[in-house]
């Protein structure tokens, strides 16, 4: 009898003890993850590309200032992400995200900015009525990326990219570099962004009120197939479609092999951006490319200009998870990336980025960057349309696949826009 | 030591289910009914506060047009990967029980592509699809030729061709089990009384391999119709959407377009259908079961 007891005993203790270990495993999960009001800030990185940089910064910002910074990385969709951080109580004390994400979380969970300094050393903040709330990381734009030595080469005669804004130029240069023998100057990324957040968004942001353009579209009273802007883009488009590299195949065509072929010279042009850089600088590139306006018919000036801003936002957290102390020691960081020297060799050296404030004159090391900068600081960038419907790129860049693999002609296109207009109901917001 | 009271029951229950019952319930029961309670909610996934919405998600589920295209893709291919994993798995497994040369490692060998994960499958077998048979394509015809995955119907058939290509391994362990467990006296004495192989094979084996379709079947539309990781890397939906199945655009609904609710909901209509026809399929294959 007593050794039943005993033994029953142990079991249940081993049973105990075992649950004791299952629940504390479960609540260990969390002990690397940030923790609420300690010293010290917590950033959240979504800028894949830049990961080890920041980490590497984040030990040097410890050992000049003391302030114990940590960086954190996710591959996951950067609202989803966020969303499991407020979930569980653990948001980080400095968010990385894009501009939409500012406007959905800003108001619940950011911190108002508008007090500190650098507001004023910036056009590419994000306010939401008259508080800041976002502070840009970098200046991204997009815009065609030509390889200035294969033109060169190819045609003999020097290319001045200032010198091709309409589209009748820009045919008599591929025609010119087909006989000269690139069989095919062009590539066309198939990527639903590329597509539809990047060439098809120039559509709404290439003109004077985006927003009317949209509502007009929404309501049903803009007819795409007769309005200039789309003709003129899409004959452009046409164009750069004809001369693709993988025009029989163009919706299997790899980024990476299209890049590869412009880094190489093969091609001379593709749409793209800055960012294209980094797939870029993994081939055997050469420094003389730059990104120059998308060439098109229209009188408007917008053939001088291209499409970006700012891109990537830090916003502060407003919760209680995060203490006063870990507000400034925040506000004080974005504010080393501003004015201190190092702050400024971080984001244009270390990152290669083409910083968003006025102050910092610094050089940018490459080459798309460089031209970025110069449009920027020329003051001939379109500002970025940030009010599109999270589902606009995938639903519209598939309607683009298809006319891109000659499925659909401009006609069904349009139509396709329109009818996807139709069905949203648009959020209001402000300017 | 009484053994009936509630006490002793209550402690035999938790010393051996307790530790699988507190799992199953923080890991499955607690998140199904939150999500359930969510499905209600017009929450985006971010913000503090959530809604109540009724049923407002599911009347969008119900009109959601993409949902309900990706629903029927899915199917079809649900309906033609179950149907040629089990019957390749089948024949593997007739084969490695046939007494061939090293049928161990054949077993290994098919089993394995079950190993690697989803998304590394899909990988290769996209540089596969990409670039290998469109290099071979190109050798023999000589000009051109356009990758399966850039057509829509070729996506579809890529899709089925790895899934069968993944499963069919796994399935052929089922069916090996079942095959072993057929007595041979009773195969033999059927081939006494004057059947072919053949005719031993419909009549005496494959009935008394019934447990094993229906398990294999089970599983295999249960994972046909969830899939996801295969889908996302050797697809991505691409091209023009054309090859989104109901979990990519569910996951898509949410998280991506942020209606959290109404992807909510579509995962449970999900959930429910695929339900219906696993338990539908498990009874009417139960009810006819045979034993030895």
């Amino acid at each position: 009898m007593l050794k039943s007891r005993l033994k029953q005993t142990i079991v249940l203790m081993a049973f105990l003890t075992m649950s004791i270990f299952l629940l504390a495993s479960c609540g260990e999960s969390t002990g690397d993850e940030p923790t609420g009001n300690s010293d010290g800030i917590t950033i959240f990185n979504s800028k894949m590309e830049i990961q080890d940089q920041m980490l590497e910064m984040a030990e040097r910002y410890t050992k000049e200032t003391g302030v114990p910074v940590e960086v954190y990385y996710s591959a996951d969709t950067v609202s989803a992400h966020l969303a499991t951080r407020y979930a569980s109580n653990s948001p980080y004390t400095l968010s990385m995200v894009d501009a939409k994400d500012v406007y959905s979380l800003a108001e619940e969970h950011a911190v108002d900015l508008s007090d500190e300094k650098w507001t004023g050393d910036t056009q590419y903040a994000i306010s939401i009525g008259d508080k800041v709330y976002g502070f840009p990381v970098c200046v991204e734009a997009r815009g065609i990326i030509y390889n200035k030595d294969a033109i060169e080469k190819t045609t003999g005669e020097k290319f001045d990219p200032a010198k091709v804004s309409t589209l009748k130029d820009f045919k008599a240069l591929i025609a010119k570099l087909k006989k000269g023998g690139m069989e095919s100057p062009t590539g066309v990324l198939k990527e639903d962004w590329s597509l539809a957040a990047h060439y098809l968004a120039q559509i709404y942001e290439e003109r004077d009120d985006p927003d009317a353009f949209v509502r007009g579209l929404s309501d049903g009273s803009v007819k795409l197939v007769k309005d200039k802007k789309f003709n003129a883009l899409m004959d452009t488009f046409d164009v750069l479609m004809d001369n693709n590299y993988a025009k029989e195949s163009a919706i299997s065509a790899e980024r990476e092999v299209t890049e590869q072929k412009l880094a190489e010279g093969e091609l001379a042009f593709l749409f793209g951006g800055n960012w294209d850089w980094s797939v870029i600088s993994a081939y055997d590139y050469t420094k003389n490319m730059g990104l120059m306006p998308v060439p098109q018919d229209m009188k408007d000036g917008m053939n001088q200009m291209l499409v970006g801003g700012g891109s990537k936002f830090f916003f502060i957290d407003s919760s209680e998870n995060t203490s006063d102390k870990q507000r400034q020691q925040a506000k004080d960081f974005l504010n080393w990336l501003v004015y201190d020297e190092a702050g400024q060799n971080f984001i244009v050296d270390d990152c290669a980025l083409v910083p968003a404030f006025s102050n910092i004159d610094k050089a940018v090391g490459d080459p798309l960057g460089a031209s970025v900068k110069k449009y920027a600081d020329a003051n001939k960038l379109i500002p970025n349309y940030n009010y599109l419907p999270d589902d606009h790129y995938a639903i519209l860049g598939a309607q683009f696949q298809k006319y891109l693999a000659g499925k659909s002609d401009r006609k069904g296109f349009a139509k396709d826009v329109e009818t996807y207009w139709k069905t949203k109901t648009l959020t209001p917001h402000e300017n | 030591m009484e053994r009936n009271t509630m006490s002793y029951k209550t402690k035999q229950f938790l010393m051996f289910a307790g530790p699988a019952v507190i799992l199953f319930c923080m890991v499955i029961v607690i998140p199904f009914a939150y999500g359930l309670y969510l499905t209600f909610t017009s929450w985006d996934g971010v913000s503090v506060d959530k809604p109540f919405v009724g049923m407002a998600n599911y009347v969008s589920a119900f009109k959601d047009a993409y949902f309900w295209s990706s629903m029927g893709r899915t199917i079809i291919y649900s309906a033609f990967a179950v149907i040629f994993v089990n019957a390749v798995a089948f024949a593997l497994a007739y084969l490695v029980t046939s007494g061939i040369k090293g049928q161990n490692f054949f077993r290994a060998g098919f089993f394995i592509p079950n190993l690697i994960g989803g998304i590394v499958l899909g990988y290769v077998w996209k540089f596969v699809f990409n670039r290998a048979f469109v290099a071979i394509g190109e050798a023999i015809v000589g000009g051109t030729v356009p990758s399966l995955l850039s057509s829509t119907g070729g996506a579809m058939f890529c899709l089925i061709l790895v899934s069968v290509w993944q499963y069919a391994g796994y399935m052929m362990l089922i069916y090996v089990a079942g095959f072993m467990g057929v007595s041979d006296s009773l195969k033999e004495a059927a081939m006494i009384d004057g059947c072919t192989p053949a005719q031993a094979m419909r009549n005496v084996t494959i009935p008394l391999m019934r447990t094993s379709f229906v398990t294999c079947i089970f599983l295999s539309i249960t994972r046909c119709f969830v899939v996801y990781d295969v889908n996302l890397s050797l697809t991505k939906g691409e091209p023009f959407n054309s090859s989104v199945l109901a979990a990519m655009h569910v996951y898509n609904k949410a998280f991506v377009y942020k209606d959290y609710g109404t992807g909510q909901a579509e995962a449970l209509i999900l959930f429910v259908v695929c339900a219906i026809i696993g338990i539908a399929q498990v009874y009417i294959g139960k009810k006819g079961e045979v034993q030895a």
